[in-house]
């Protein structure tokens, strides 16, 4: 059964269509990918899924109920729970507090409860906190427990930000570049631990994801975006082959990506193994590639 | 309350009180426009400048200042007040805005609501016996013919209004001038708009941010000057509660960087008080009016009516 | 500010029974000092102001300190509420506690107005719409002659169980005490870690589920409550309802020294505000007892600035805000967390924490707090 179903989406700022027509389906305990180079669109069709930015036209169907039009704290008590790209905490609380924040639309006490205070609110208090305690000891980040989110190193706040996103409670998750700061090896780390949270929550999950091997590696359905549109979708193996994506990957901003295949040994094996003619072209045609791409930018922008 | 119609009470006198009372709010809002541009803050002492400009040149002229009876010739008194408005926002900028340069925004804005409080309070310490007589008008010390009158849309104009009008007009001008046309001007500007680069190609922050803050002082304090002629009591606090929110309305109408904006804000705020005053007359009915014009604008034009980045 | 929760995790310190009745004594002092000044008439009518102010802080600090919106027109509501239960009680003739309801009730209200507008209008230039809503209330409302008896100014009486200026300011001590739980409770519980999410990134708050408006809205009324309960309170400590004491420029400068309160006091610092709130309210009465006292009276004439102190017109109230002034931007410019900062030590000692001048193991948003205000 389709969690997320999100059918012709457009959204328009003044002069740039940054989403056209953008329709995705992301199915029950599915990890679907979203890539494409920079400025593609990503981010905002996150923001349109979640509510955020209200689109022009199109979509947004969450297990059959129309959410187009909800406004985001209402998706997130509905159980959509979602990450930011440049990180998206209180960054003046600690991290336990942000735990608890996070947990907010599933207190159980009301805002009249909770000024009188009491046993009830307290045993309840005492729950969110172990709730935390739990997170941050499945992510392994226990020892930052009473620290100020603001002097974390960039790599533990992505991972505490995948915590406060869990602490929400979430059915379906969107993560928003989650291994970024992350060197090749942490963020192979980050794509299994996907997959067990996918195992230990049940969720269903939606990603946007610059580091092209966990995609592949993790992903059971990928999206690709450029300018805006639909490029491809399909299978990982598939889109791996699919030769617009090579070319948008290549002509377009970012082709570090496909270049980073190369940089951890079983990845590049990996690479090699299932798709030996992306692997090998990408390298040679990067330095052309990248003086073309140039042009088309400036007339895009 | 309207019992008849007088349409040279009610249409004339608040045209001609409105343009000079707004050419005043316009003096304010420019030196608000100013800081705003150099600084991205609001300056809630503004407005205070001037009230310890007309103090000291009023107490310059006529009374004591620190004391001494010092009967200084009217001009004397004119410079010395506007001297000493001046050098009050040369220290605000030393003391307070450059400590708190690097600190977000609303810190600054506070310092400056402590500057306005501190001013006020050395007001009253410094000028006790507070300026209870009106403040000796251009009439009678300057020009001999106060009988001499000009007519104008069925109101009569006094010199001293005229003249006033003619200052602040002249005030404004200078102040568009000097940011088109020279060299200080210009750098202040590219200051405002790109820190970074200004600074990279030779031109001092801290000089310029001195400099803003000068010319702000100077503008409050002639404000404060020109409009003590009309105010029925001279006390300490008196521009911030007669003049601040009307600049700051001003400023906010002009789309809060246009200096001319800010200018003809101002006479536009002043319209809307003095017609609100012929027209209505509940209490405070004035403050509501110009009350409600922000309030709109922010909520319908938040870029000001006439506003544009110059 | 004491985050209790969970700092006996990290230190292996336990409190003994020493400790505990130290504690006790400590809390005991408090409370007699609190309930001293009942006794005297006079003075105890100036701590009623005093503990007014120090609600107004509090009030002020919801908007200011929880919210990060800056607020230069709180004068408005604490007058509004002073001339609600003023009016309701000399016109209807109604009961005290239905008076101030109903006065809280207003205050509310146009709080909730205020915070509609704030929904639109944000950081600066929220602040100058509170400066004119407090300035255009103040010359409008506040002096419509129904309002104040034809301009004579609203004549009220305490009930006669209350009729004391002790006694009043023992109701007031009372509410302040309520209040301040409310503000503690706000802070520890949903509501409070709501408020600074928002307050640092809306975006976030409603990613994790937290209303942007109901959540402002709530600061707004909460702030307009506790200014209208304090409006009740001031209107019945002088038994007397006039509008100059809220009209500028002396409302002005009002408006003004509620902001110093809660910056002097620390931002979003309960236990600061309430202690800065305190110390302004009493300031006046103190600076007066000091000047006049036959040791420094002599030789205070001569001080060139200061001794125009003694000169017919000059108040007080004009020193105590020169005094707040300098306070404000000494805080601001040394020693941003404010007063709160300099007495969590103890603060946290009376919580049953161990005394540390520097507590590295504190946990909570208490530091944050002070330290992180937004435009």
């Amino acid at each position: 059964m389709s969690v997320l179903e999100v059918s012709d989406l457009s959204i328009r700022f003044g002069g740039l269509q940054a989403l056209q027509d953008l329709t995705l389906t992301v199915n029950e305990f599915e990890i679907v990918g979203l890539i494409g180079p920079n400025g593609a669109g990503k981010t905002t069709a996150f923001n349109c899924i979640t509510g955020f930015y209200k689109p022009d036209t199109g979509k947004v169907v969450y297990r059959g109920q129309d959410v187009t039009r909800t406004p985001p704290h209402k998706k997130a008590a509905m159980g959509f729970g979602r990450t930011f790209q440049n990180v998206g905490m209180v960054k003046s609380s600690t991290v336990l507090d942000n735990l608890k924040t996070a947990q907010h639309a599933r207190v159980q006490y009301d805002v009249v409860t909770g000024l009188l205070g009491g046993g009830r609110v307290a045993a309840e208090e005492r729950a969110l906190e172990a709730k935390a305690d739990a997170i941050l000891e499945l992510l392994g980040l226990t020892e930052f427990r009473h620290l100020r989110v603001g002097g974390l190193s960039y790599g533990t706040l992505k991972l505490l930000e995948l915590g406060c996103a869990l602490a929400t409670e979430p059915d379906v998750l969107l993560l928003d570049e989650p291994s970024s700061g992350m060197g090749p090896e942490e963020s192979h780390e980050l794509g299994e631990r996907l997959i067990e949270l996918r195992k230990a929550f049940g969720l269903t999950m939606l990603l946007i994801e610059h580091h092209v091997p966990l995609v592949l590696s993790v992903c059971d359905h990928i999206y690709v975006l450029n300018f805006g549109r639909l490029l491809a979708e399909g299978k990982p193996s598939v889109i791996q082959t699919h030769p617009e994506v090579v070319a948008a990957y290549l002509g377009g901003e970012a082709p570090e990506e496909l270049a980073a295949t190369a940089e951890t040994p079983e990845e590049a094996a990996l690479d090699e193994a299932t798709h030996p003619v992306a692997a090998k072209k990408a390298p040679a045609k990067k330095a052309p590639a990248k003086k073309a791409a140039a042009p088309r930018k400036k007339a895009s922008s | 309350m309207i019992l008849a119609f007088d349409p040279q009470q009610q249409l004339g006198q608040p045209l001609v009180l409105g343009v000079i009372e707004g050419s005043v709010y316009g003096l304010i809002a420019l030196g608000l426009v100013l800081l705003y541009k150099s600084n991205r803050i609001f300056n809630f002492a503004q407005a205070e400048f001037g009230t310890i400009a007309a103090l000291t040149a009023y107490f310059g002229y006529n009374g004591k200042l620190f004391g001494i009876p010092w009967h200084m010739p009217w001009i004397v008194a004119v410079i010395v007040g506007i001297f000493l408005g001046t050098l009050s926002a040369v220290l605000t900028e030393r003391l307070v805005i450059r400590p708190l340069f690097h600190q977000p925004k609303v810190i600054m804005v506070v310092g400056t609501v402590g500057v306005l409080l501190a001013s006020i309070a050395v007001e009253y310490l410094v000028f006790p016996t507070g300026g209870v007589a009106a403040l000796p008008s251009v009439t009678d010390v300057g020009l001999h013919d106060p009988a001499f009158r000009v007519g104008f849309a069925g109101y009569n104009v006094s010199w001293e209004q005229v003249l006033t009008l003619l200052v602040l007009v002249a005030m404004a001008l200078a102040a568009v001038a000097f940011f088109r046309y020279s060299r200080q001007g210009t750098a202040i500007l590219a200051v405002s708009q790109e820190p970074t680069a200004a600074a990279t190609v030779g031109i001092s922050i801290s000089r310029v941010s001195l400099l803003t803050w000068t010319l702000a002082g100077f503008l409050g304090s002639v404000a404060g000057i020109v409009s003590i002629g009309g105010a029925p009591l001279l006390v300490p606090g008196i521009m911030t509660g007669t003049a601040l929110v009307g600049g700051i309305t001003a400023a906010v109408l002009g789309g809060v960087t246009s200096m001319p904006g800010a200018f003809v804000g101002g006479l536009l705020v002043g319209l809307v008080h003095q017609y609100t005053q012929a027209f209505l007359s509940f209490p405070g009915a004035q403050n509501v009016a110009v009350g409600l014009v922000l309030l709109l604008v922010l909520l319908v034009f938040p870029r000001g009516l006439l506003g544009s980045e110059t | 500010m004491t985050a209790v929760a969970a700092a006996p995790a990290v230190s292996p310190w336990r409190l003994s029974g020493a400790g505990l009745a130290a504690r006790g004594l400590a809390y005991l002092g408090l409370a007699v000092v609190l309930f001293l000044p009942s006794f005297a008439t006079d003075f105890s009518k100036t701590c009623s102001l005093a503990v007014i102010y120090a609600l107004m802080g509090l009030s002020l600090n919801i908007v200011v300190g929880y919210t990060g919106q800056l607020s230069l027109g709180h004068q408005g509501f604490l007058g509004l509420g002073a001339l609600v239960t003023a009016n309701i009680v000399a016109q209807a003739q109604l009961p005290i506690w239905l008076a101030m309801a109903c006065a809280v009730l207003a205050t509310t209200g146009v709080a909730l107005v205020l915070g509609l507008v704030a929904l639109r209008i944000t950081g600066l230039y929220l602040s100058l719409i509170t400066l004119v809503f407090g300035s255009a209330i103040s010359s409008s409302l506040f002096a419509l002659a129904r309002f104040t008896d034809n301009n004579s100014g609203v004549k009220i009486q305490r009930p006669h169980y209350l009729a004391t200026n002790g006694d009043w300011y023992l109701v007031c001590v009372a509410v302040l005490l309520v209040v301040f739980y409310f503000d503690y409770r706000l802070t520890v519980s949903k509501v409070g870690r709501a408020l600074l999410a928002l307050k640092e990134n809306e975006r976030v708050a409603e990613a994790f589920g937290i209303g942007v408006t109901s959540y402002k809205l709530l600061a707004f009324a909460l702030s307009g409550a506790i200014a209208g309960l304090a409006g009740g309170l001031y209107a019945f400590r002088g038994e007397l309802y006039s509008e100059k004491d809220f009209q500028d420029p002396n409302g002005f400068t009002l408006a003004l020294l509620f902001v110093v309160m809660c910056v002097v006091g620390g931002l979003g610092n309960r236990l600061g505000v309430v202690v800065a709130g305190l110390f302004f309210g009493l300031i006046n009465e103190l600076l007066d007892d000091l000047f006049y006292a036959h040791w420094v009276h002599p030789w205070m004439q001569h001080v060139p600035v200061l001794g125009s102190y003694y000169s017919s017109d000059v108040k007080a109230s004009y020193l105590a805000s020169l005094i707040g002034a300098l306070l404000l931007l000494q805080t601001l410019i040394f020693n941003r967390g404010g007063l709160g900062a300099q007495l969590r030590p103890i603060s946290r000692w009376m919580t049953g924490h161990r005394f540390e001048l520097h507590d590295a193991t504190h946990s909570g948003p208490a530091v944050a707090e002070g330290s992180s205000v937004r435009a």
